[in-house]
Protein backbone atom coordinates (compact mmCIF):
# COMPACT_ATOMS: atom_id res chain seq x y z
CA UNK A 1 0.00 0.00 0.00
CA UNK A 2 2.63 2.60 0.91
CA UNK A 3 4.74 1.54 -2.12
CA UNK A 4 1.88 2.20 -4.52
CA UNK A 5 1.35 5.56 -2.89
CA UNK A 6 5.03 6.38 -3.35
CA UNK A 7 4.88 5.50 -7.06
CA UNK A 8 1.73 7.55 -7.38
CA UNK A 9 3.52 10.45 -5.73
CA UNK A 10 6.64 10.11 -7.90
CA UNK A 11 4.62 9.99 -11.10
CA UNK A 12 2.87 13.17 -10.01
CA UNK A 13 6.31 14.63 -9.31
CA UNK A 14 7.51 13.96 -12.85
CA UNK A 15 4.54 15.81 -14.26
CA UNK A 16 5.25 18.69 -11.90
CA UNK A 17 8.83 18.67 -13.22
CA UNK A 18 7.50 19.21 -16.72
CA UNK A 19 5.28 21.99 -15.46
CA UNK A 20 8.21 23.57 -13.64
CA UNK A 21 10.38 23.40 -16.79
CA UNK A 22 7.70 25.21 -18.69
CA UNK A 23 7.56 27.88 -16.02
CA UNK A 24 11.35 28.20 -16.08
CA UNK A 25 11.39 28.76 -19.81
CA UNK A 26 8.74 31.42 -19.57
CA UNK A 27 10.35 33.26 -16.70
CA UNK A 28 13.89 34.12 -17.97
CA UNK A 29 12.61 35.26 -21.37
CA UNK A 30 10.57 37.92 -19.65
CA UNK A 31 13.49 38.95 -17.52
CA UNK A 32 15.82 39.11 -20.51
CA UNK A 33 13.41 41.44 -22.12
CA UNK A 34 13.32 43.60 -19.03
CA UNK A 35 17.14 43.65 -18.84
CA UNK A 36 17.35 44.89 -22.42
CA UNK A 37 14.97 47.66 -21.63
CA UNK A 38 16.96 48.87 -18.62
CA UNK A 39 20.29 48.62 -20.50
CA UNK A 40 19.10 50.82 -23.25
CA UNK A 41 17.65 53.42 -20.87
CA UNK A 42 20.95 54.80 -19.43
CA UNK A 43 24.23 54.47 -17.59
CA UNK A 44 23.04 54.79 -13.99
CA UNK A 45 20.71 51.89 -14.53
CA UNK A 46 23.67 49.43 -14.71
CA UNK A 47 23.89 48.98 -10.98
CA UNK A 48 20.19 48.72 -10.85
CA UNK A 49 20.08 46.00 -13.49
CA UNK A 50 22.66 44.01 -11.55
CA UNK A 51 20.70 44.44 -8.29
CA UNK A 52 17.61 43.75 -10.26
CA UNK A 53 19.10 40.55 -11.63
CA UNK A 54 20.22 39.53 -8.10
CA UNK A 55 16.76 40.07 -6.70
CA UNK A 56 15.22 38.42 -9.71
CA UNK A 57 17.51 35.39 -9.17
CA UNK A 58 16.48 35.35 -5.56
CA UNK A 59 12.80 35.57 -6.32
CA UNK A 60 13.33 32.94 -8.97
CA UNK A 61 14.97 30.64 -6.39
CA UNK A 62 12.29 31.19 -3.78
CA UNK A 63 9.62 30.96 -6.39
CA UNK A 64 10.96 27.66 -7.74
CA UNK A 65 11.01 26.20 -4.23
CA UNK A 66 7.42 27.30 -3.71
CA UNK A 67 6.60 26.08 -7.18
CA UNK A 68 7.94 22.67 -6.21
CA UNK A 69 6.36 22.51 -2.80
CA UNK A 70 2.84 23.80 -3.24
CA UNK A 71 1.63 21.39 -5.95
CA UNK A 72 3.36 18.52 -4.17
CA UNK A 73 1.58 19.38 -0.94
CA UNK A 74 -1.74 19.72 -2.72
CA UNK A 75 -1.32 16.40 -4.47
CA UNK A 76 -0.24 14.71 -1.26
CA UNK A 77 -3.32 16.05 0.49
CA UNK A 78 -5.50 14.86 -2.36
CA UNK A 79 -3.91 11.40 -2.12
CA UNK A 80 -4.52 11.25 1.62
CA UNK A 81 -8.12 12.34 1.19
CA UNK A 82 -8.78 9.63 -1.39
CA UNK A 83 -7.19 7.04 0.86
CA UNK A 84 -9.37 7.99 3.84
CA UNK A 85 -12.48 8.08 1.67
CA UNK A 86 -11.71 4.66 0.23
CA UNK A 87 -11.18 3.22 3.70
CA UNK A 88 -14.45 4.69 4.92
CA UNK A 89 -16.34 3.15 2.04
CA UNK A 90 -14.79 -0.20 2.72
CA UNK A 91 -15.63 -0.17 6.47
CA UNK A 92 -19.05 1.37 6.20
CA UNK A 93 -22.06 -0.56 7.43
CA UNK A 94 -25.22 0.83 5.87
CA UNK A 95 -27.79 2.16 8.28
CA UNK A 96 -30.08 -0.40 9.80
CA UNK A 97 -27.91 -3.39 9.14
CA UNK A 98 -24.89 -4.61 10.97
CA UNK A 99 -24.20 -7.14 13.68
CA UNK A 100 -26.22 -6.06 16.73
CA UNK A 101 -25.42 -9.03 18.94
CA UNK A 102 -21.69 -8.44 18.87
CA UNK A 103 -22.10 -5.25 20.87
CA UNK A 104 -23.96 -6.67 23.88
CA UNK A 105 -21.63 -9.36 25.16
CA UNK A 106 -19.55 -8.21 28.10
CA UNK A 107 -15.89 -8.72 27.41
CA UNK A 108 -14.25 -9.09 30.75
CA UNK A 109 -11.71 -11.46 32.25
CA UNK A 110 -12.57 -15.06 31.50
CA UNK A 111 -14.00 -16.16 34.81
CA UNK A 112 -14.92 -19.75 35.28
CA UNK A 113 -13.52 -23.13 34.63
CA UNK A 114 -13.87 -26.81 35.36
CA UNK A 115 -14.08 -28.09 38.89
CA UNK A 116 -14.57 -31.38 40.74
CA UNK A 117 -16.11 -31.17 44.17
CA UNK A 118 -18.16 -33.17 46.62
CA UNK A 119 -21.74 -32.28 47.47
CA UNK A 120 -23.68 -32.73 50.69
CA UNK A 121 -24.63 -36.33 49.81
CA UNK A 122 -20.98 -37.22 49.29
CA UNK A 123 -21.32 -37.44 45.53
CA UNK A 124 -18.82 -36.02 43.10
CA UNK A 125 -20.08 -32.96 41.25
CA UNK A 126 -18.39 -31.35 38.28
CA UNK A 127 -19.35 -28.38 36.22
CA UNK A 128 -20.94 -30.69 33.65
CA UNK A 129 -23.73 -31.31 36.13
CA UNK A 130 -24.77 -27.71 35.66
CA UNK A 131 -24.95 -27.83 31.89
CA UNK A 132 -28.28 -26.62 30.56
CA UNK A 133 -29.36 -24.86 33.75
CA UNK A 134 -29.02 -21.36 35.14
CA UNK A 135 -26.88 -21.39 38.26
CA UNK A 136 -26.47 -18.84 41.04
CA UNK A 137 -23.11 -19.48 42.61
CA UNK A 138 -22.00 -18.19 46.00
CA UNK A 139 -18.66 -18.74 47.70
CA UNK A 140 -18.98 -18.60 51.45
CA UNK A 141 -18.44 -20.55 54.64
CA UNK A 142 -20.75 -21.68 57.42
CA UNK A 143 -18.86 -19.97 60.24
CA UNK A 144 -19.46 -16.50 58.88
CA UNK A 145 -20.82 -14.20 61.62
CA UNK A 146 -23.15 -11.97 59.66
CA UNK A 147 -22.48 -11.47 55.95
CA UNK A 148 -22.57 -15.14 55.03
CA UNK A 149 -26.00 -15.95 56.46
CA UNK A 150 -27.38 -12.73 55.00
CA UNK A 151 -26.16 -13.59 51.53
CA UNK A 152 -27.45 -17.13 51.65
CA UNK A 153 -30.78 -15.79 52.85
CA UNK A 154 -30.89 -13.36 49.93
CA UNK A 155 -30.00 -16.18 47.55
CA UNK A 156 -32.79 -18.38 48.90
CA UNK A 157 -35.33 -15.57 48.72
CA UNK A 158 -34.34 -14.69 45.18
CA UNK A 159 -34.74 -18.30 44.06
CA UNK A 160 -38.18 -18.45 45.67
CA UNK A 161 -39.18 -15.16 44.02
CA UNK A 162 -38.01 -16.34 40.63
CA UNK A 163 -40.02 -19.49 40.95
CA UNK A 164 -43.22 -18.01 42.28
CA UNK A 165 -43.43 -14.66 40.54
CA UNK A 166 -41.50 -15.15 37.33
CA UNK A 167 -41.87 -18.86 36.83
CA UNK A 168 -38.24 -19.50 35.97
CA UNK A 169 -35.93 -21.99 37.49
CA UNK A 170 -32.48 -21.36 38.77
CA UNK A 171 -30.15 -23.60 40.71
CA UNK A 172 -28.53 -22.10 43.82
CA UNK A 173 -25.08 -23.42 44.66
CA UNK A 174 -23.04 -22.72 47.77
CA UNK A 175 -19.34 -23.50 47.55
CA UNK A 176 -17.47 -23.38 50.79
CA UNK A 177 -14.15 -21.58 51.04
CA UNK A 178 -13.51 -23.20 54.41
CA UNK A 179 -13.30 -26.87 53.47
CA UNK A 180 -11.37 -27.86 56.56
CA UNK A 181 -14.29 -27.14 58.87
CA UNK A 182 -17.21 -27.42 56.44
CA UNK A 183 -17.67 -31.08 55.73
CA UNK A 184 -20.72 -32.34 53.80
CA UNK A 185 -22.93 -32.96 56.80
CA UNK A 186 -22.16 -29.53 58.21
CA UNK A 187 -23.14 -27.99 54.90
CA UNK A 188 -26.28 -30.05 54.80
CA UNK A 189 -27.34 -28.95 58.27
CA UNK A 190 -26.52 -25.33 57.52
CA UNK A 191 -28.18 -25.06 54.14
CA UNK A 192 -31.30 -26.94 55.08
CA UNK A 193 -32.23 -24.07 57.34
CA UNK A 194 -32.38 -21.73 54.37
CA UNK A 195 -33.63 -23.71 51.43
CA UNK A 196 -33.43 -27.40 50.66
CA UNK A 197 -32.72 -26.69 47.00
CA UNK A 198 -29.36 -25.10 47.67
CA UNK A 199 -26.58 -27.41 46.62
CA UNK A 200 -23.59 -27.33 48.93
CA UNK A 201 -20.18 -28.13 47.56
CA UNK A 202 -17.00 -28.84 49.39
CA UNK A 203 -13.95 -30.93 48.79
CA UNK A 204 -10.22 -31.20 49.41
CA UNK A 205 -8.44 -27.92 49.98
CA UNK A 206 -6.55 -28.11 46.68
CA UNK A 207 -9.73 -28.51 44.65
CA UNK A 208 -11.38 -25.58 46.41
CA UNK A 209 -8.32 -23.44 45.94
CA UNK A 210 -8.19 -24.26 42.24
CA UNK A 211 -11.85 -23.41 41.77
CA UNK A 212 -11.44 -20.16 43.68
CA UNK A 213 -8.58 -19.22 41.42
CA UNK A 214 -10.59 -19.98 38.30
CA UNK A 215 -13.50 -17.91 39.56
CA UNK A 216 -11.29 -15.08 40.80
CA UNK A 217 -12.46 -15.39 44.41
CA UNK A 218 -10.29 -13.86 47.10
CA UNK A 219 -10.33 -15.68 50.40
CA UNK A 220 -7.99 -15.62 53.35
CA UNK A 221 -7.99 -16.88 56.90
CA UNK A 222 -7.98 -14.08 59.42
CA UNK A 223 -8.18 -13.85 63.20
CA UNK A 224 -6.66 -17.26 63.53
CA UNK A 225 -6.68 -18.70 67.03
CA UNK A 226 -6.09 -22.40 66.65
CA UNK A 227 -9.28 -23.88 65.28
CA UNK A 228 -11.27 -20.69 65.48
CA UNK A 229 -10.87 -18.34 62.57
CA UNK A 230 -12.79 -16.19 60.17
CA UNK A 231 -12.35 -16.24 56.42
CA UNK A 232 -12.14 -12.90 54.72
CA UNK A 233 -13.55 -13.10 51.22
CA UNK A 234 -15.00 -11.15 48.37
CA UNK A 235 -18.71 -11.79 48.85
CA UNK A 236 -19.78 -12.14 45.26
CA UNK A 237 -22.53 -14.11 43.65
CA UNK A 238 -21.98 -15.36 40.14
CA UNK A 239 -24.72 -16.02 37.66
CA UNK A 240 -23.87 -18.81 35.24
CA UNK A 241 -25.82 -19.41 32.04
CA UNK A 242 -26.75 -22.88 30.70
CA UNK A 243 -23.51 -22.94 28.72
CA UNK A 244 -21.51 -22.96 31.97
CA UNK A 245 -20.22 -19.44 31.36
CA UNK A 246 -20.22 -16.73 33.98
CA UNK A 247 -22.73 -14.15 32.80
CA UNK A 248 -22.90 -11.69 35.67
CA UNK A 249 -21.50 -10.93 39.08
CA UNK A 250 -23.50 -9.53 42.01
CA UNK A 251 -22.06 -7.90 45.11
CA UNK A 252 -23.48 -7.54 48.61
CA UNK A 253 -25.45 -4.46 47.69
CA UNK A 254 -28.19 -6.47 45.95
CA UNK A 255 -31.23 -7.46 47.95
CA UNK A 256 -33.52 -10.32 46.97
CA UNK A 257 -35.88 -8.34 44.73
CA UNK A 258 -33.15 -6.58 42.83
CA UNK A 259 -31.28 -9.84 42.45
CA UNK A 260 -34.28 -11.69 41.04
CA UNK A 261 -35.02 -8.86 38.62
CA UNK A 262 -31.45 -8.72 37.39
CA UNK A 263 -31.35 -12.49 36.96
CA UNK A 264 -34.59 -12.39 35.01
CA UNK A 265 -33.24 -9.69 32.75
CA UNK A 266 -30.13 -11.73 32.07
CA UNK A 267 -32.22 -14.83 31.37
CA UNK A 268 -34.41 -13.03 28.86
CA UNK A 269 -31.60 -11.29 27.02
CA UNK A 270 -29.49 -14.40 26.51
CA UNK A 271 -30.39 -16.41 23.46
CA UNK A 272 -30.30 -20.12 24.24
CA UNK B 1 -10.90 -43.72 45.19
CA UNK B 2 -10.58 -40.04 45.89
CA UNK B 3 -14.03 -39.83 47.42
CA UNK B 4 -13.34 -42.43 50.06
CA UNK B 5 -10.02 -40.83 50.82
CA UNK B 6 -11.73 -37.48 51.26
CA UNK B 7 -14.45 -38.95 53.48
CA UNK B 8 -11.97 -40.71 55.69
CA UNK B 9 -9.87 -37.60 56.10
CA UNK B 10 -12.74 -35.37 57.13
CA UNK B 11 -14.67 -36.48 60.19
CA UNK B 12 -18.39 -35.98 60.02
CA UNK B 13 -18.71 -33.50 62.84
CA UNK B 14 -21.34 -30.82 62.68
CA UNK B 15 -20.46 -27.57 64.37
CA UNK B 16 -23.78 -26.64 65.86
CA UNK B 17 -22.67 -23.26 67.12
CA UNK B 18 -23.00 -21.70 63.69
CA UNK B 19 -26.42 -23.05 62.87
CA UNK B 20 -29.48 -20.86 62.91
CA UNK B 21 -30.52 -21.27 66.53
CA UNK B 22 -27.07 -20.60 67.92
CA UNK B 23 -26.68 -17.64 65.59
CA UNK B 24 -29.91 -16.09 66.78
CA UNK B 25 -28.90 -16.53 70.42
CA UNK B 26 -25.55 -14.93 69.64
CA UNK B 27 -27.17 -11.96 67.91
CA UNK B 28 -29.49 -11.43 70.86
CA UNK B 29 -26.66 -11.46 73.40
CA UNK B 30 -24.65 -9.14 71.19
CA UNK B 31 -27.48 -6.66 70.89
CA UNK B 32 -28.10 -6.77 74.63
CA UNK B 33 -24.45 -6.05 75.34
CA UNK B 34 -24.22 -3.14 72.95
CA UNK B 35 -27.48 -1.72 74.23
CA UNK B 36 -26.02 -1.79 77.71
CA UNK B 37 -22.94 -0.01 76.40
CA UNK B 38 -25.03 2.70 74.80
CA UNK B 39 -27.10 3.11 77.93
CA UNK B 40 -24.12 3.42 80.25
CA UNK B 41 -22.08 5.52 77.86
CA UNK B 42 -21.60 8.26 80.41
CA UNK B 43 -19.89 5.91 82.86
CA UNK B 44 -16.15 5.43 82.76
CA UNK B 45 -15.07 2.34 80.80
CA UNK B 46 -12.89 0.27 83.05
CA UNK B 47 -13.17 -3.25 81.70
CA UNK B 48 -11.40 -4.53 78.64
CA UNK B 49 -13.46 -6.33 76.05
CA UNK B 50 -11.38 -7.21 73.03
CA UNK B 51 -9.63 -5.50 70.12
CA UNK B 52 -9.34 -2.31 72.13
CA UNK B 53 -12.98 -1.93 73.15
CA UNK B 54 -13.54 -0.80 76.71
CA UNK B 55 -16.76 -0.97 78.63
CA UNK B 56 -17.98 0.09 82.06
CA UNK B 57 -18.26 -2.50 84.79
CA UNK B 58 -22.05 -2.21 84.80
CA UNK B 59 -22.17 -4.24 81.63
CA UNK B 60 -20.09 -7.10 82.90
CA UNK B 61 -23.00 -9.52 83.01
CA UNK B 62 -24.15 -8.91 79.48
CA UNK B 63 -20.56 -9.21 78.37
CA UNK B 64 -20.34 -12.64 79.97
CA UNK B 65 -23.51 -13.71 78.18
CA UNK B 66 -22.15 -12.39 74.92
CA UNK B 67 -18.93 -14.32 75.35
CA UNK B 68 -20.80 -17.48 76.22
CA UNK B 69 -23.15 -17.54 73.25
CA UNK B 70 -20.79 -16.51 70.52
CA UNK B 71 -17.54 -17.79 69.21
CA UNK B 72 -14.41 -15.84 70.11
CA UNK B 73 -13.72 -14.84 66.51
CA UNK B 74 -17.27 -13.60 66.17
CA UNK B 75 -16.97 -11.57 69.36
CA UNK B 76 -13.87 -9.89 68.01
CA UNK B 77 -15.53 -9.27 64.67
CA UNK B 78 -18.58 -7.66 66.25
CA UNK B 79 -16.47 -5.58 68.62
CA UNK B 80 -14.42 -4.25 65.77
CA UNK B 81 -17.54 -3.40 63.82
CA UNK B 82 -19.01 -1.61 66.82
CA UNK B 83 -15.85 0.46 67.29
CA UNK B 84 -15.90 1.42 63.63
CA UNK B 85 -19.51 2.51 63.77
CA UNK B 86 -18.92 4.46 67.00
CA UNK B 87 -15.97 6.23 65.47
CA UNK B 88 -17.99 7.24 62.43
CA UNK B 89 -20.78 8.48 64.67
CA UNK B 90 -18.35 10.48 66.77
CA UNK B 91 -16.90 12.00 63.64
CA UNK B 92 -20.31 13.05 62.42
CA UNK B 93 -21.37 14.43 65.79
CA UNK B 94 -18.11 16.16 66.66
CA UNK B 95 -17.99 18.15 63.47
CA UNK B 96 -21.33 19.72 64.30
CA UNK B 97 -20.45 20.69 67.85
CA UNK B 98 -17.10 22.20 66.89
CA UNK B 99 -18.49 24.59 64.37
CA UNK B 100 -20.62 26.48 66.82
CA UNK B 101 -23.85 28.31 66.05
CA UNK B 102 -24.67 28.22 62.39
CA UNK B 103 -25.58 31.27 60.43
CA UNK B 104 -28.93 30.44 58.99
CA UNK B 105 -29.89 32.38 55.87
CA UNK B 106 -31.97 35.38 56.90
CA UNK B 107 -35.01 36.25 54.85
CA UNK B 108 -34.04 38.99 52.49
CA UNK B 109 -36.37 41.88 52.25
CA UNK B 110 -35.57 44.40 49.60
CA UNK B 111 -36.31 47.86 50.80
CA UNK B 112 -36.47 50.37 48.03
CA UNK B 113 -35.66 53.67 49.50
Amino acid sequence: MPISRFLFFSSKRSSTQQALNLLKRCGPSKRIQSCNYTKSSGGFSNGKTRAHSVTSVETQASRSWAVYAVPAALLGFAGLATLVHYNDERRAIPKGQGNKSSGNTVKGPTIGGPFTLVDTENRIVTEQNFHGKWVLLYFGYTSSPDVGPEQVQIMAKAVKLLESKYNSEILPVFVTIDPQRDNPSQLRAYLNEFDSRIIGLTGPVSAIRQMAQEYRIYFKKVEEEGDDYLVDSSHNMYLMNPRIEVARCFGVEYNAEELSEAILKAMISTPT
Amino acid sequence: MALEAYASRNPDTVHADVLSKARQACYKARDAFYACLDKESNKRPTEIASVGLLYPSECKNSRAEFDKHCRASWVKHFDRQYCRNRRVQRLLDDKDSRRGPLMLPQPYTFKSS
